[in-house]
């Protein structure tokens, strides 16, 4: 699967620092080490950027150029930020992110056939986000024959199928995965990316790397095409390089509800296997998800 | 060839749950199907109605509701008495309004001295419940578990936030008790965890939280029958407790409960049948005439 970095992100006080006084060692950083560990994109998520979004774009677009030859994806719902940052990147770069809503049709969108560049085109609508996988297929259908009309390839589509917190409603990680089991179908020539991290928010905090890593194999295993990551998962960047076999072997075997003697397995094990059946809804999750 | 209807089997039963001792004891809970489905499986337990009692003068009660009490409002032991005599109640629930921090404030000790003369003055089952503050009630719930040694109270509601400590002393003194989580499946199951972890399963009885008609009541629906479902088709173990649906207050809170003592009566019984439907096995009601007609309409319904 394609990783594309997620460390570098105003949230982060650092960063968000390093922005505002433009200096680019913090920024290096995070930069030259998701580079080294392996990531395919960096995501450069700079938020609504609301005060000089031309200039300190262009500026944030040349300070990571200058560190890495990767290509970036550009995060922002600033539609003057983003066409900024299009201007300036060397490599062809990813929108982050469209939307089938009138606002990002009109301003968002139209940058992807201007600048060659590829695009993340989320299910959300004019509606709201898509209750269930099939009205993420009828949104998402609609989107795609709109940036078809305007001149965008499917090969330039990245549909996110959008990930919420499996915490917060389970059913929706059901539907995720029914939906992008569709995508072939539906989208032929199409990428699919996720925000794979929102999975696991409000998830106690040594155990989100838990939810992140096992549904990283969940959906590799149903086709997914690229994630948005944590460029600093070890385990999760080892497994997506099929380092760690028997942990992928081990999620699949749970996926299909073989049946599994756990006492056997290791305590590791365990938890991959349990954490594989709250994420397909066969067991209903709980912040104490392990110790059931 | 005769048609036959394909049957739902759940290998599962929710747990069964017993309240308050002697022959007056009433057992809640113990089905392996969802709810009336008599033709599917086995409810053997008929659904607990309760009727309240204020340990206080109630304040801003409607006039229909205070009238079957109008003389005993001020004297919780004649309430109860009535509730039980005159109206038949099988479970009563006393609610300790009196601890409220923000009102009265009674300490811990006044309050569990009421709840005990209730107690000895009544054979039917006893949930006694607090004010919901997480502090106040630790104290509080726990002096009635010790001055209530050995009744079989169900004592509630238990929360996140004091859960050890009213747990704890209630299977010390062989109470059962509430476990109360806002409207949240996951977070139902969260504190059902942390409980079972030193707490019997068979002691507990959820409350998720519970909504009037016209006042939220489709999410009280949804909540209720969730659990049942995790419980009985994901056979979660965690989820397999009997549920309290407590809304009397609720209902007659609302301007079309107030307007005529039918159309509140109708309103809290409505509201009632429903969480019956969605699979609650305990409803906490405030109007005897509520009680009756539900019981009519459930014994017909059998």
């Amino acid at each position: 699967m394609i990783l594309i970095g997620e460390d570098l992100n105003v949230m982060s006080k650092q960063i968000s620092l390093a922005i505002k006084e433009r200096n680019p060692e913090p920024i290096r950083k995070f930069v030259v080490g998701q580079t080294q560990n392996g990531m395919d994109y960096l995501d450069l998520n700079v938020g609504p950027l609301t005060k000089e979004p031309v200039e300190t774009m262009q500026w944030l677009v040349k300070t990571v150029q200058g560190f890495t030859d990767l290509p970036l994806c550009l995060d922002t719902t600033n539609p003057v930020a983003m066409e900024a940052g299009l201007k300036t990147c060397k490599k062809k770069a990813l929108i982050n992110s469209a939307s089938g809503t009138s606002e990002s049709k009109e301003k968002m969108l139209p940058l992807a056939p201007k600048y060659s560049a590829g695009i993340v085109l989320s299910v959300i609508n004019d509606a709201g986000l898509p209750s269930d996988a099939d009205e993420r297929a009828a949104s998402i259908l609609e989107s795609l024959e709109f940036a078809n009309e305007l001149g965008v390839p499917n090969e330039d589509i990245w549909i996110d199928p959008v990930l919420l917190p499996v915490g917060v409603d389970q059913r929706q990680v059901s539907a995720y995965l029914e939906f992008i089991q569709m995508i072939p179908d539906l989208a032929p020539g199409a990428k699919s990316v996720c925000g794979l991290s929102n999975l696991s928010y409000g998830a106690p905090k040594e155990l989100k790397v838990l939810l992140n890593r096992t549904f990283l194999v969940m959906i590799a295993r149903y086709g997914q095409h690229s994630a948005i990551v944590s460029g600093f998962d070890e385990e999760l960047i080892h497994i997506n390089k099929g380092e760690i076999p028997e942990i992928v072997n081990l999620i699949h075997r749970a996926m299909n509800e073989d049946d599994m003697d756990i006492s056997s397995l290791p305590q590791k094990e365990v938890e991959y296997v349990k954490t594989t059946q709250v994420l397909m809804g066969k067991t209903l999750y709980s912040h104490s998800w392990l110790e059931v | 060839m005769k048609y036959e209807a394909p049957l739902e089997k759940y290998p599962v039963n929710i747990r069964e749950a017993v309240l308050g001792k002697g022959e007056k004891a009433i057992k809640i809970g113990g089905e392996n199907t969802f709810p009336f489905h008599f033709f599917e499986g086995s409810l053997p337990d008929p659904p607990g109605l309760a009727l309240e009692v204020l340990d206080i003068q109630p304040e801003n009660w409607s006039h229909w509701v205070l009238e079957p009490f109008q003389d005993v409002v001020s004297e919780p032991v004649k309430w109860a008495k009535r509730c039980v005599d005159v109206f038949g109640a099988e479970i009563l629930c006393l609610r300790l309004l009196s601890t409220d921090p923000m009102g009265k404030d009674a300490s811990p000790k006044q309050a569990a001295v009421i709840a005990k003369k209730v107690a000895d003055a009544i054979d039917v089952p006893l949930i006694v419940w607090g004010t919901g503050t997480e502090e106040k009630d630790s104290r509080v719930l726990t002096e009635v578990a010790r001055l209530c040694s050995g009744k079989n109270l169900l004592l509630g509601p238990v929360l996140k936030g004091n859960y050890e400590e009213i747990a704890q002393i209630a299977l010390e003194h062989g109470h059962a008790i509430v476990a109360q989580a806002s409207m949240d499946v996951n977070l139902t199951k969260e504190l059902n965890i942390a409980l079972c972890k030193f707490f019997p399963p068979e002691k507990i009885v959820l409350d998720t939280t519970s909504s009037a008609l016209g006042y939220g009541l489709e999410y009280t629906f949804s909540i209720i029958e969730n659990v049942k479902q995790i419980g009985l088709i994901n056979r979660d173990n965690m989820m397999q407790m009997p549920i309290l649906a407590d809304f009397g207050g609720e209902c007659w809170r609302s301007k079309e409960a107030k307007e005529s003592k039918e159309q509140g009566i109708l309103w809290e019984a409505i509201t009632g049948i429903t969480f019956l439907l969605a699979g609650a096995n305990l409803l906490i009601l405030r109007h005897p005439d509520t009680l009756k007609l539900i019981k009519e309409m459930i014994s017909e319904k059998k």
